[in-house]
């Protein structure tokens, strides 16, 4: 199996208080990782090292190629947690923002396979009926999504996603974990993706990696439920929720005292 | 207005100072919308310095502005990046060096004269031929990094995290960017004015935002009004006998609030 991100020794200050303490860990291809922690546990940090927006100590690679020689972007889809600089009214439709996801060129037109490709993604994240929209002019859901039709345009190999989520209704929300539950399934791709809602992405995920200035946990949804690392950090409630409402594993941390079990 | 036509210094200034207005408004549309509209203000400043170091050491104030300016606006970036000071911090704190600087200069070379208010308010009569030479120059090179780099240039200043995972040199692009800037800067005080400069860079851009809907409309409005701007003012400095580079600047001005009352009337519609 190849090796998607490999990660040695990182470490990481925007100042001189550590961010990111000695995290070594590895993605291999077809993985689905759910990337936790608390608030300014450094998550984001990490994926901007791992994509080298920020310079840290350590080694990364990237699907086998250390980071400074990477040249292979196109295979990366990335959507960071804050949406890009939105103040001002930037004159560009939803269209002309998913075709930067695709590997950038120097015509001045747009190809009809580019269009296409970008349709596709559009079509997706169901962003296709505003496309002609100027982006700035959407809700932040409706911008959300067209992000995430950008960070999919280019097929990519490797998804990075920053809590991609957060401004989507329940119904889109639904549809675009199952997108990505097809994507990792049918094209092996692999994905990591930052998330709070442990018990929601708890069903699609099969790894999980917890980061808070150290890397705390990295294994198997199986082993995150079962780790006594995690139940003391997290508590054994959100462990819980993950076993008990789609894993059918049985075993609940809680035993005896779980309401859940007992209800369900 | 053909006799007026018919002067080689005002064909000359006319052919310059449209060179200019074009470039200035292609380069403030990205600097703009980067927000980085200051950085012109700051390395108009900074030319008071290399105007001072010119009158000194009996130079050409044009051609020892140039590398004055190109060194601080890498200082402002450095500033920028490295101690992660806000860029607005970082321009201001430039800008007054250079003029502290520049004045601290000017004293020493004698004190303010004829020549040094021609460039503080602008002479755009007094352009000589190898100066018209240089602003070809420098529209060719901004014109055709714009035409080659157009898709970069964007997605650059649209959003340069994600540019940066396309595999484009986010960096490179700021430090061109920001050194064609300069070059810009240095040409335009002969037009408007030291004290000007940053208008001709921010307003045109700003006029056109206010009213187009495409990227490509915000340029050529943009360059539309840095040019229309120039003829209608050196004609209304001609007529009126005015000081030029403030009727270019008022004109854009006009523009401006022309551009603000059409979008309210677009936006109501
Ligand atoms: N640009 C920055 N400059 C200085 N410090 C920063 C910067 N960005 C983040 N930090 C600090 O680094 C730490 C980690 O932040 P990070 O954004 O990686 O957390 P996170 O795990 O993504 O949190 P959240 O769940 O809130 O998104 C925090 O203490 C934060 O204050
Ligand atoms: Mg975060």
């Amino acid at each position: 199996m190849q090796e998607v991100i490999a990660a040695r020794g990182i470490n990481f200050a925007y100042t001189r208080v550590p961010v990111l303490e000695n995290i070594s860990f590895t993605v291999q291809s077809g993985d689905y990782v759910g990337l936790i922690g608390p608030n300014g546990g450094g998550k984001t940090t990490l994926l901007k090292v791992l994509l080298g927006l920020e310079k840290a100590k350590g080694e990364v690679r990237l699907f086998g190629t250390p980071l400074a020689h990477f040249t292979d972007w196109h295979k990366i889809g990335y959507l960071a947690q804050k949406s890009p600089v939105a103040q001002s009214r930037f004159p560009i439709s939803a269209e002309e923002v998913v075709l930067m996801g695709l590997p950038s060129s120097h015509a001045l037109r747009v190809t009809r396979a580019e269009i296409r490709e970008v349709y596709d993604a559009m079509q997706k994240t169901r962003t296709r009926e505003y496309a002609g929209r100027i982006f700035n002019d959407l809700s932040i859901g409706q911008q959300q999504r067209v992000l995430l039709a950008r960070a999919l345009v280019s097929k990519p190999q490797l998804l990075i996603l920053d809590e991609p989520s957060t401004a989507l209704d329940a119904k889109s929300r639904e549809m675009f974990f199952d997108l990505l539950g097809e994507l990792n399934t049918h094209f092996h791709t692999t994905i990591l993706l930052i998330t709070h809602d442990t018990g929601e992405v708890g069903k699609y995920i099969s790894k999980f990696m917890y980061v808070d200035k150290n890397l705390v946990f990295f294994g198997t949804k199986e082993e995150f439920c079962h780790s006594e690392e995690v139940a003391r950090k997290l508590g054994p409630f959100a462990q819980h929720t993950i076993d008990h409402l789609h894993n059918q594993h049985g075993h609940c941390p809680l035993g005896a005292t779980c309401q859940e079990c007992r209800h369900g | 207005m053909v006799e007026f036509l018919s002067y080689g210094f005002v064909q000359r200034g006319l052919l310059a100072g449209s060179l200019v207005a074009v470039s200035c408004a292609l380069l403030g549309v990205f600097l703009v919308l980067k927000r980085l509209s200051l950085i012109g203000d700051g390395m108009s400043h900074v030319c008071l310095t290399g105007v001072a170091v010119a009158l000194l050491t009996s130079t050409g104030p044009v051609y020892m502005s140039i590398p004055v300016v190109m060194l601080s606006s890498l200082g402002i970036m450095k500033l920028t990046q490295k101690f992660k000071i806000y860029g607005d911090a970082a321009i201001g704190i430039v800008s007054a060096a250079g003029l502290s600087v520049g004045l601290l200069l000017t004293a020493l070379a004698g004190g303010f004269n004829t020549d040094l208010l021609g460039y503080l308010f602008g002479s755009i009569l007094t352009v000589t031929t190898g100066e018209t030479w240089l602003c070809v120059g420098l529209l060719v090179t901004v014109a055709g990094g714009v035409l080659a780099f157009y898709r970069l240039l964007v997605a650059t200043c649209f959003d340069e995290a994600f540019a940066h995972t396309r595999g484009i040199p986010t960096q490179l692009v700021n430090t061109i960017l920001v050194l064609i800037t300069s070059v810009a800067v240095v040409l335009s005080f002969k037009v408007v004015g030291i004290f000007l400069i940053s208008a001709l860079i921010i307003i045109p851009p700003v006029s056109a935002l206010l009213v187009s809907r495409t990227f490509k409309q915000v340029l050529w409005l943009a360059s539309g009004f840095g040019v229309g701007s120039v003829w209608a003012g050196v004609y209304a400095s001609f007529v009126l006998n005015i000081p030029s580079g403030a009727a270019i600047i008022l004109i854009n001005l006009c523009f401006l609030f022309a551009c603000y009352v059409g979008s309210k009337k677009v936006r109501r519609d």
